[in-house]
C-alpha cells in the first residue's frame, strides 16, 4: 500500500496536494496580504459574504430577542429602553449591513465581471475601498452597540433622535453614513463596469437581467444615498451643535426630515428587491432550460422600477401631516410601481411554463420567492390605498408586508442565489438533500412568522411596542414559534455549505447546464476570469427550449 | 515652451483592453461621482427654495444680512480658478510641464483667497449676531422662520467649503506628483479628470450664490 492510498483511506475528502489544473482565484495565493489588500472582485465579494453573514447572524439574533419579548403581553422580559434598542439593532444591522450590500455587494461584485466578460471591475482599488468603508462604518455601529446601544428605530426620526434621545445615536449615524458611500462607490464601480468593459459583442440586450438589475440598483445607489448622507449629516448638526433644521423648538421642520429619508429609504427598497429579482431571473430560466419570457420587458421593468420608485416616498407619510394632494398624487404612483413588478412576476411564470422543470434547491427557493413576493407586493397595495393606510400606518400588517418582501424575497433570492453559483464561488458542490430539507424549513418557517402578523396588524397592533392586549397573544405565540423554525432553516444552509468547502463533491463548470458566459470559464475560475476575451455571437439564456412570446 | 517635447500619455492598468476604455472609464466614473455630489447638495438647494416659497418676507430679511459683495467676489474668485484649471488641462494636453504646474498653483491660490474671504463673512455675521444656533443672541429672534434659513445657510456654504478644503488639499498632492518627471506620460488624464472635480466645486457655488443670496433681494 503506497503512502497516498494510506492517505485516501483515512479522510476520503480531503483533496490531493497537487491540483491537476491551473491555479484557480482562491488558490493563486495564499497570504493573508493575498485577501485584505487583494483587488480582485471574486476575492472581494468573497470578504463581503463573510462579513454580511457576520452582521445577519448579530440580525437575527435581535429579532429572535424582539419575537421572545413578544410571548407574553405584558412587556415583562425587557425593559421599555432595552426593547427599543433592540429592535433599532435588528433594523439597523439588517437594513444597512445585510440587505443593501447582500446581492450587490457579493454576487454582483463577484458575477458582473464574469457576466459580461470582463477580467475585473472598471476600478479595483476604488472596490477595495468601498469594502473598507464598509467595515469602518459597521466598526462604529457595533462600537455604538457596545457601549449603550441606539433607540430611534432605524428610521431616525426627528427631533426624537436630535433632542429628546438619551442613547448614542451619532456613532450610529456616522457608521450609517460611512456604510453610505461604500454603497456609492460600488454602485458608481458597476456603472462604469456595465457601460465600459463588455466583452467584445456584448451589446446591452445581450447582457445577463441579473446584469440589468444591478444597473438599475446602482442608479438608486448613485442617486439616492447622497440625500439620506445630507439628511444624517444634517441630524448631526442638530443633536451636537443644535443647528435647527428639525427640530421645531429650534427654528426646524420635523416633516423635511421625512421628506429627505424617504427619498432615499423608499427607493433603498428596490436596492434590495431589484438584485434579487435579476437572480430569480436567471434561476427560473436555468431550471426550465427555457429562454426569459419578454426578456427586452423584464429589462426595461428594472429600469422603469428603479425610476418609479423615486416619486413614491410620500406614501410613508398619509397620516403624517402631508397635504391631502400630495397624498392622493403619493397614492397614484405607488400603485403605478405595481406595474413593472406584475411584468417581472408574469414573466416568470411565463418563463416556467412548459419548461424542462428541475426543482433543485436554487428553484425551490426561487418558487418561494415568486409567491411570497406575490403576497407582499399586493399587500403593499393596500397600504398605498388612503383610506385603508389610515387604519394599517404603523402596524404589524407593514412589518409583515415589509418582511414578505426583504425575507420572503429578497433573503429567499439570495439564498437561491448562493446555492446556484456556490460551485462557481468555491469549485464544490453543496448537498442536494440537505439543501432542499433547508428550503423547505426555511419557506414553512418564515409563513408561520409573519403570516400571522398580517392579522395583528388589521386588529390594530401597532409596530415598536411590547405591550399589547392579551387577546393578540396567541398570535403571538404563533409568530414566535414560527421564528424558531425559521432559525433552524438558516442554520441548514449555514452548516452544509461550510461543510462543503472541505467535503463537498468537485463541481464541474456547469454543474447546472445553465447559459451564460460565467459558466464557460472554470469552477472556481482563475484569476483572471478567463483565459482569452471571449467574443460574444450568441443570444441570451439561450437555451433549447425557447419562449414563444406570440399569442 | 522649453519642455514641448514632452509624451502626453496613459499607462494602461491590467484589467482594461485598451488606453482608449481605459480613458473613457475614468472619465464617465468622475462624472458619476459629480452626479451624487450634486445630489448630496440638491436637497439643500430644495429646501431653501421651499422656504422662500412659504415665508418670503422671513427669507427676504435673513437674505439682506448676507454679505451680497462677498458673495459676488468669490463668485468672480472660482470663476477665474476654473479659467487657470482649465489653463492646466490645455497645457497638460500639449505636454507643457511648466505652465501646467504654474496654473495649478495659481488654481490653489484663488481657492484659497475664496476660503478667506468666506472666513471674513462669517466673521461679520458673528459680529452681527447672526449666528443662531450658538449661546449669543440673535438677531433675527423675533422672526422665527428665518432661523431654517440661516441654518440651511450656514451648512450649505460649510459644505461646499469642506469640498474646497479637500479639493485644495488633492490638487496640491496633484501638483507635487506632477511635478515628478514621467508624470505626464503616464497619468496625464488624473489632471483631466481632476479639473471635472474643480469645475464642479465652482458648479456648486454658481448656484449656491443666487438661491442664498440673489434671489428676492
Amino acid at each position: 500500500m503506497s503512502p497516498s492510498d494510506v492517505a485516501l483511506l483515512r479522510d476520503p475528502g480531503t483533496p490531493r496536494a497537487t491540483l491537476d489544473r491551473p491555479a484557480d482565484y482562491l488558490h493563486a495565493e495564499h497570504t493573508l496580504r493575498s485577501w485584505f489588500l487583494t483587488t480582485d472582485h471574486k476575492r472581494i465579494a468573497l470578504l463581503y459574504l463573510a462579513s454580511i453573514t457576520g452582521f445577519f447572524i448579530l440580525g437575527a439574533i435581535a429579532a429572535g430577542l424582539i419575537r421572545l419579548a413578544l410571548i407574553v403581553p405584558n412587556g415583562q422580559i425587557f425593559s421599555n429602553d432595552t426593547y427599543n434598542k433592540i429592535f433599532t439593532m435588528h433594523g439597523v444591522i439588517m437594513v444597512w449591513f445585510f440587505l443593501i450590500p447582500s446581492i450587490p455587494a457579493t454576487f454582483g461584485n463577484f458575477l458582473i465581471p464574469l457576466m459580461i466578460g470582463a477580467r475585473d471591475l472598471a476600478f479595483p482599488r476604488l472596490n477595495l475601498l468601498s469594502w473598507y468603508l464598509f467595515m469602518a462604518g459597521a466598526l462604529f455601529t457595533m462600537l455604538d452597540l457596545i457601549i449603550g446601544g441606539v433607540d430611534t428605530g432605524w428610521t431616525f426620526y426627528a427631533p426624537f433622535s436630535t433632542t429628546y434621545s438619551n442613547s448614542y445615536v451619532i456613532p450610529a449615524l456616522i457608521g450609517v453614513i460611512i456604510v453610505g458611500f461604500s454603497s456609492i462607490l460600488t454602485g458608481l464601480n458597476f456603472i462604469v463596469t456595465i457601460h465600459k468593459m463588455r466583452a467584445p459583442g456584448m451589446g446591452w440586450f445581450r447582457m445577463p437581467i441579473f446584469v440589468w438589475t444591478l444597473y438599475a440598483t446602482s442608479l438608486i445607489f448613485l442617486l439616492g444615498t447622497p440625500v439620506i448622507t445630507m439628511a444624517l449629516i444634517l441630524l448631526i448638526m442638530e443633536r451636537a451643535f443644535h443647528i435647527g433644521v428639525f427640530d421645531p423648538k429650534l427654528g426646524g421642520d420635523p416633516i423635511l426630515f421625512e421628506h429627505l429619508f424617504w427619498f432615499y429609504s423608499h427607493p433603498a427598497v428596490y436596492i434590495m428587491v431589484l438584485p434579487g429579482m435579476g437572480v430569480i431571473t436567471e434561476l427560473v430560466a436555468a431550471f426550465s432550460q427555457k429562454s426569459v419570457f419578454g426578456y427586452r420587458f423584464v429589462a426595461y421593468a428594472s429600469i422603469g422600477l428603479a425610476s418609479i420608485t423615486f416619486l413614491v416616498w410620500g406614501h410613508h407619510m398619509f397620516v403624517n401631516g402631508q397635504s391631502q394632494l400630495a397624498s392622493t398624487v403619493f397614492s397614484f404612483l405607488s400603485f403605478a410601481v405595481a406595474v413593472p413588478s406584475a411584468v417581472k412576476v408574469y414573466n416568470w411564470t411565463a418563463t416556467i411554463h412548459k419548461g424542462s422543470i428541475r426543482l433543485d434547491t436554487p428553484m425551490l427557493y426561487a418558487m418561494g420567492y415568486i409567491g411570497l413576493f406575490v403576497l407582499g407586493g399586493l399587500t403593499g397595495l393596500f397600504l398605498a390605498t388612503l383610506a385603508v393606510d389610515a387604519h394599517l400606518h404603523d402596524t404589524y400588517f407593514v412589518v409583515a408586508h415589509f418582511h414578505y418582501i426583504m425575507v420572503g424575497g429578497t433573503m429567499l433570492a439570495f439564498l437561491g442565489g448562493l446555492h446556484y453559483w456556490w460551485p462557481k464561488f468555491t469549485g464544490r458542490l453543496y448537498p442536494e438533500a440537505w439543501g432542499r430539507v433547508g428550503a423547505f424549513l426555511i419557506f414553512v418557517g418564515f409563513n408561520v412568522t409573519f403570516f400571522p402578523q398580517f392579522i395583528l396588524g388589521y386588529l390594530g397592533m401597532p409596530r415598536r411596542y411590547h405591550e399589547y392586549p392579551p387577546e393578540f397573544q396567541i398570535l403571538n405565540i404563533m409568530s414566535s414559534a414560527g421564528s424558531t423554525i425559521l432559525a433552524l432553516g438558516y442554520f441548514f444552509p449555514m452548516s452544509y455549505l461550510v461543510w462543503s468547502l472541505w467535503f463537498g463533491k468537485r463541481a464541474p463548470n456547469n454543474p447546472w447546464n445553465a447559459k451564460g458566459l460565467e459558466w464557460t470559464t472554470t469552477s472556481p475560475p482563475p484569476a483572471h476570469n478567463f483565459d482569452r476575451t471571449p467574443i460574444v455571437d450568441f443570444e441570451p439564456y439561450d437555451y433549447a427550449i425557447k419562449a414563444r412570446e406570440v399569442g | 515652451m522649453a519642455d514641448a517635447a514632452t509624451i502626453v500619455g496613459i499607462e494602461r492598468a491590467e484589467q482594461f483592453a485598451t488606453v482608449e476604455q481605459q480613458r473613457e472609464a475614468a472619465t464617465l466614473g468622475m462624472w458619476c461621482w459629480l452626479l451624487t455630489e450634486l445630489l448630496l447638495f440638491a436637497g439643500l438647494f430644495l429646501c431653501a427654495l421651499i422656504l422662500r416659497l412659504q415665508h418670503p418676507a422671513s427669507v427676504t430679511l435673513a437674505t439682506k444680512h448676507l454679505k451680497f459683495w462677498i458673495g459676488a467676489t468669490n463668485t468672480v474668485v472660482l470663476i477665474c480658478s476654473s479659467l487657470t484649471m482649465s489653463t492646466a488641462i490645455v497645457a497638460s494636453r500639449l505636454g507643457w510641464r511648466r505652465l501646467m504646474l504654474r496654473a495649478m498653483l495659481t488654481t490653489a491660490a484663488l481657492g484659497t483667497l475664496f476660503l478667506c474671504f468666506k472666513a471674513y463673512e462669517y466673521a461679520t455675521d458673528y459680529a452681527e449676531h447672526m449666528v443662531p444656533f450658538i449661546a449669543r443672541p440673535y438677531a433675527l429672534a423675533a422672526d422665527q422662520p428665518t432661523r431654517l434659513f440661516v441654518d440651511i445657510y450656514y451648512i450649505t456654504t460649510g459644505l461646499h467649503a469642506v469640498h474646497l478644503i479637500t479639493g485644495i488639499a488633492i490638487l496640491l498632492v496633484l501638483t507635487w506628483q506632477a511635478s515628478r518627471p514621467r508624470f505626464l506620460e503616464r497619468h496625464q488624464n488624473r489632471i483631466e479628470i481632476y479639473g471635472l472635480y474643480w469645475h464642479f466645486i465652482d458648479l456648486i457655488w454658481i448656484i449656491v450664490f443666487p438661491v442664498l443670496y440673489v434671489l428676492n433681494r
